[in-house]
């Protein structure tokens, strides 16, 4: 069937499957932030650079058995094994930061725990210049796993594994896409249907009358951040896989991206992570694809300005309601 | 309506004819709290403060600041006075919004790029507009006090949190903006993309040209002892109650008759504008702006000034902002190490003083450290040579006593990542032990730290000075919220 | 002469829940009436209305003959109503004095500029707040008075808290004051000293008073007239005792049988 339009329908298949892809990383950034914003009111500015160690994490496990060129051990199990390191790893820095350098101010004037945070970001960020350097380390996702590395060769990760319309879709893309979705799923039967997610919803609603009916209100918000930093952990090794290079701040942009998601979807709100992160990956990647890459970020920052002005509380978030 | 007419009598004391008694006035039953607050230095400097009253203080400050150029150089005078005084202007243009309305403004340093960059334009080569600063300074404190009326506007529908993001991406949008998009506009780069705008004109009023460090300076202290006036006079008035009441409570200040929207929207035109005024003069003294300078790193600096003073404190702003620049001034990259080095086992000692109660635990901890690493340096050198054939980054008397204290290995790249991540945790233990626990555990950690020091942070100052200050603000908020010289504050959750 | 303050066909629903329906109530100048109800009834509901805080779905309220509809709540504030919170809503971090000061704001006019320069009129009206604060206070006998001006307002008991709650209304030099549950959580003694307060507010101070009470005792002690609401409607109005032995009014309080008992 032709298309009417002389509209290039292969570039904006391609946008648009960049766009998924990427929506999935701030997805799975947008929940950590949306998680614990819910639970505690905190906007965790250090979130994104637990993804960023997440990301070095993974590499460390790709660097320990063999690199990107010589694997000991087949590409499959490698992989898991990224993911799991980095999303406990990560899931662990989490834990750490949180019961160190929040749970002291959880009756502090507001400002103090914002404070606390970045101070958090700048130490993690710049321990990670200080123990690794300034230098890009990359995934070489291209060819990881290759047969043939010396000749090029690419490997399996960027494998099609269906085409629209002429489009590749790439198997690492399918991969993005499907665990976000499945971690998301989990996610969502986990808050609504155990205990420890019944908890972490009573503590969102009133953090007094949860302690008092008997919720260690600590462990529940250790492991809201506990969740949330393996969400960032496992995005974080996405994007190693996906782009290859990683590399110290790359924490701070994706960071604020995952946050524009979880705003622009509804602070607070899991469904509205998900689709606020879908938007922003869609609309970085078509703004990358027609308007230029030079204005493709602010074009972001726009679509959140918008979107808060016309509904405040983001486009699923609670509207909330103060008894005077 | 008139209300009984006459003022009774003050009395001596509340409800003459009890006593107060501990437990029914809450005052008496807080007088154990008001009393730790204000113990140690912060104790110390609080009552100081009270005493001298405002008008004295800041004769006291501008005296001992006029006084700066007979003694410093024009390099010094320009890192240690002028940008001390910058970071003043920042920190009040902040405060007015944070500290007076309570409104969390993230993107505040936008209006400190977006003056700079206008008066760049205004007052360079870039397009060839050379106007004089009787002309420019006014225009841009307008312009940048309209834009903080145009940021308000949208943000008065916005609850505090809310607030903090859409500035905060406010803020990014700028840096993106000047950065990367950097219209073209009558033929060249408007912003000048990743280079900024260079060759700008110093200030000149009628003719006269501040083109001297020494003249910049004293124009400086004019402006902040005349805004720091003002301001003291403004929190004083019926606006500034009414900033704090809207502060304290939204909703009970709109049902007390104050216009909390408009009040709002006054607080972000007046920081928008001394942030703007701050540019201008930033602008005309680095005669040439970039990107880089109105990034997140020198957001949080501007916070912590105004934290670490005490929100809402004018004097606190003065003293933070003093602190933090001497600090970051001491410890520049271009400084020699051993100030650095200086100044790192100085502070230790300092925390240790103040901190360690008994003189004996004192002593016993100082000895221990030196013990320790004289006997750890001694064995290692014996068992494993290579382990300590390092040599101490750059001379100085301190740098050779501490060659032979600290391990310092050759080719062992390793090592100082280990020692970082291990002093990292090191660290974090010590919070979680008490009493004489903590005081054995202090012996090694400390020495860990002067390894660390010596391996990893000697080498990289610039990235140690950015992880240092994250870690004190951490250690700052979580040991003391209301920042080094605030009041705990009652707040409505 | 038009009542003072007029409630006409009013209407409030939050979703799907009618919340007050067809309120039809008046003060007249100089009266004090207590508006009586179980919780949930709706009382604070009006008076949010009233000031502005909630948008009326139906029906008009209008001070002094004038309609309020639209208002923000700091213009209706300076139109002459004033009020205090069920829940004390004071400006803790801030003193005393300063507290009541705070509220002179909607009839003050010294302006941003003239107050940095601290220009004469500017100061001479800081004075006069100032003064106008401490008259306030004075109303209260000796407790808020004297060193107490300067004093934090979160170190107040919590007696003092209500009390300065209520002088913190008068600061805005209102016409009509509405007062919230002012006597909840207070003992007899200070119970009795509140009775007392409220009278001398009308007599000495020449306010017109709403007051929501769930105390008999007060209720008895100073109404002119009580207005009594159940489910956001009026199901009562008169004097005291006629309210007090309504069918309607002891079903809302104590159920059915207890008003077919008695």
């Amino acid at each position: 069937m032709e298309l009417p339009l002389a509209f290039d329908a292969q570039l904006f298949i391609q946008l648009t499957v960049n766009g998924v892809t990427l929506g999935s990383l701030y997805a799975l950034i947008a929940l950590g932030y949306s998680l614990v914003y819910g639970i505690l009111k905190l906007l965790n500015f250090a979130h994104g650079d637990v993804y960023m160690v997440g990301a070095f994490i993974g590499y460390g496990v790709l660097t320990a058995l063999g690199g990107p060129l010589s694997l000991d051990i087949a590409l499959v199990p490698l992989i898991v094994l990224m993911f799991l390191a980095a999303m406990l790893g990560s899931g662990a820095l989490g834990v750490l930061i949180e019961r160190f350098a929040y749970r002291p101010l959880r009756d502090a004037p507001r400002l103090a725990p914002l404070i606390s945070a970045l101070g958090v970001s700048f130490f993690l960020q710049n321990s990670a210049l200080l123990l690794l350097g300034a230098g890009f380390r990359s995934y070489d996702s291209f060819l990881l796993g290759s047969k043939q590395p010396e000749l090029f060769v690419p490997g399996p990760l960027v494998d099609p594994v269906f085409v629209i319309h002429g489009v590749n879709v790439q198997t690492i893309q399918v991969v993005v896409v499907s665990v976000t979705v499945g971690l998301m799923v989990a996610l969502t039967l986990f808050v609504a249907r155990t205990q420890l997610g019944k908890a972490m919803r009573a503590t969102a609603f009133d953090r007094e009358a949860a302690a008092m009916m008997g919720i260690d209100v600590d462990r529940v918000i250790a492991s809201t951040f506990f969740i949330g930093s393996v969400l960032a952990g496992a995005a974080g090794v996405m994007f190693g896989l996906l782009f290859s290079q990683v590399f110290h701040l790359m924490g701070f942009l994706a960071g604020l991206k995952g946050f524009t998601a979880a705003v622009v979807g509804g602070i607070g709100s899991i469904p509205g992570a998900m689709l606020g992160g879908l938007l922003v990956g869609l609309a970085e990647s078509y703004a990358a694809g027609y308007v230029g890459g030079r204005w493709s970020d602010l074009f972001v920052f726009g679509i959140l300005i918008l979107v808060l002005l016309v509904r405040p509380s983001g486009l699923l978030g609670a509207r909330a309601i103060n008894k005077v | 309506m008139d209300a009984g007419g006459t003022i009774p009598e003050p009395p001596a004391a509340p409800d003459e004819r009890e006593r107060p008694r501990v437990g029914v006035d809450e005052w008496v039953a807080r007088v154990e709290e008001r009393r730790e607050t204000h113990r140690g230095l912060a104790g110390v400097a609080h009552r100081v403060l009270r005493f001298v009253p405002p008008p004295a203080r800041l004769a006291l400050f501008v005296a001992v600041a006029a006084t700066l150029p007979l003694w410093m150089g024009r390099g010094d005078l320009f890192a240690y006075g002028i940008f001390t005084l910058l970071y003043v202007l920042l920190g009040l243009g902040l405060n007015v919004v944070v500290g007076y309305a309570g409104l969390l403004d993230l993107g505040h340093i936008a209006f400190f790029g977006f003056g700079a960059y206008l008066y760049a334009l205004l007052s360079s080569e870039q397009y060839g507009i050379h106007w004089p600063a009787t002309a420019t300074v006014p225009l841009v404190v307008a312009a940048t006090a309209l834009l903080g009326l145009l940021l308000g506007i949208p943000s008065r529908r916005l609850l505090g949190d809310y607030l903090a993001i859409v500035t905060l991406f406010f803020g990014q949008a700028f840096v993106f903006f000047v950065n990367a998009a950097n219209p073209t506009v009558a033929g060249k780069g408007l912003t000048g993309g990743p280079n900024g705008i260079a060759d700008i004109d110093p200030l000149s009023f009628f003719g006269y040209e501040l083109a001297s460090r020494r003249q910049q300076f004293y124009f400086l202290l004019l402006a902040v002892a005349l805004i720091l006036t003002g301001l003291h006079f403004l929190s004083e008035s019926r606006t500034g109650r009414a900033w704090r009441a809207l502060r304290e409570d939204p909703l009970a200040a709109e049902a007390m008759s104050i216009p909390v929207n408009r009040l709002k929207l006054l607080a972000f035109a007046f920081g928008a504008a001394i942030a703007g005024f701050t540019g201008c003069i930033f602008a005309s003294v680095l005669t040439a702006v970039t990107a880089g300078n109105f990034g997140i790193p020198l957001l949080i600096t501007i916070y912590a000034i105004v934290i670490l003073g005490g929100v809402g404190s004018l004097t606190g702003v003065v003293i933070g902002a003093v602190v933090i620049n001497m600090s970051f001034q001491f410890l520049a990259p271009e400084n020699p190490q051993d100030n650095a080095r200086l100044l790192f086992y100085s502070l230790i000692i300092l925390l240790l003083v103040l901190t360690i109660r008994p003189l004996w635990k004192l002593a016993a901890v100082f000895g221990g450290v030196v013990v320790l690493g004289a006997v750890v340096e001694r064995l290692v050198e014996a068992l494993a040579p290579s382990w300590t054939g390092g040599v101490v980054v750059e001379g100085g008397r301190l740098a050779g006593a501490v060659g032979h204290w600290v391990i310092i290995p050759t080719g062992h790249g390793r090592f100082a990542n280990v020692a970082y991540v291990s002093l990292v945790a090191a660290v974090l233990l010590l919070t979680r032990l008490h009493g004489n626990a903590r005081i054995v555990a202090l012996v090694p950690t400390i020495y860990l730290a002067a390894v660390v020091w010596e391996t990893s942070f000697v080498e990289q100052p610039a990235v140690a000075r950015w992880i240092l200050f994250g870690a004190l603000l951490v250690s700052l908020m979580t040991v003391r919220p209301q920042g080094l010289l605030g009041t705990p504050r009652v707040e409505i959750v | 002469m038009p009542p003072l303050l007029q409630l006409q066909g009013v209407r409030k629903s939050f979703g799907g829940l009618r919340v007050i329906d067809g309120l039809n109530l008046h003060v007249d100048e100089g009266e004090i009436v207590s508006l009586i109800g179980p919780n949930g009834a709706g009382k604070t509901t009006v008076f949010n209305l009233v000031t502005g805080i909630y948008a009326a779905d139906d029906g008009e309220i209008a001070f002094a003959g004038r309609s309020t509809a639209g208002l923000p709540p700091h213009k209706i504030t300076r139109l002459g109503i004033a009020r205090t919170f069920q829940t004390l809503r004071l400006f803790l971090n801030m003193t005393v004095k300063e507290n009541v000061m705070a509220a002179a704001y909607g009839h003050t006019k010294a302006t941003v500029v003239e107050s940095m320069l601290r220009l004469p009129r500017a100061r001479r009206e800081e004075r006069e707040i100032a003064r106008m604060a401490e008259e306030k206070l004075g109303f209260f006998g000796q407790r808020l008075v004297g060193y107490r001006w300067d004093q934090p307002a979160y170190s107040l008991s919590y007696a003092n808290r209500r009390r300065l709650e209520i002088a913190r209304a008068m600061g805005s030099n209102p016409r009509l004051l509405l007062l919230d549950e002012p006597a909840a959580g207070m003992n007899p003694a200070e119970t009795h000293e509140m009775t007392e307060l409220i009278g001398r507010l009308r007599t000495d101070g020449g306010y017109t008073i709403l007051v929501i009470e769930h105390d008999m005792h007060v209720v008895e002690g100073i109404s002119d007239r009580v207005v009594a609401l159940d489910h956001g409607v009026k199901i009562a109005e008169g004097s005291f005792e006629q309210v007090a032995t309504n069918e309607l009014v002891v079903e809302a309080y104590l159920g059915l049988k207890a008003a077919e008992a008695g």
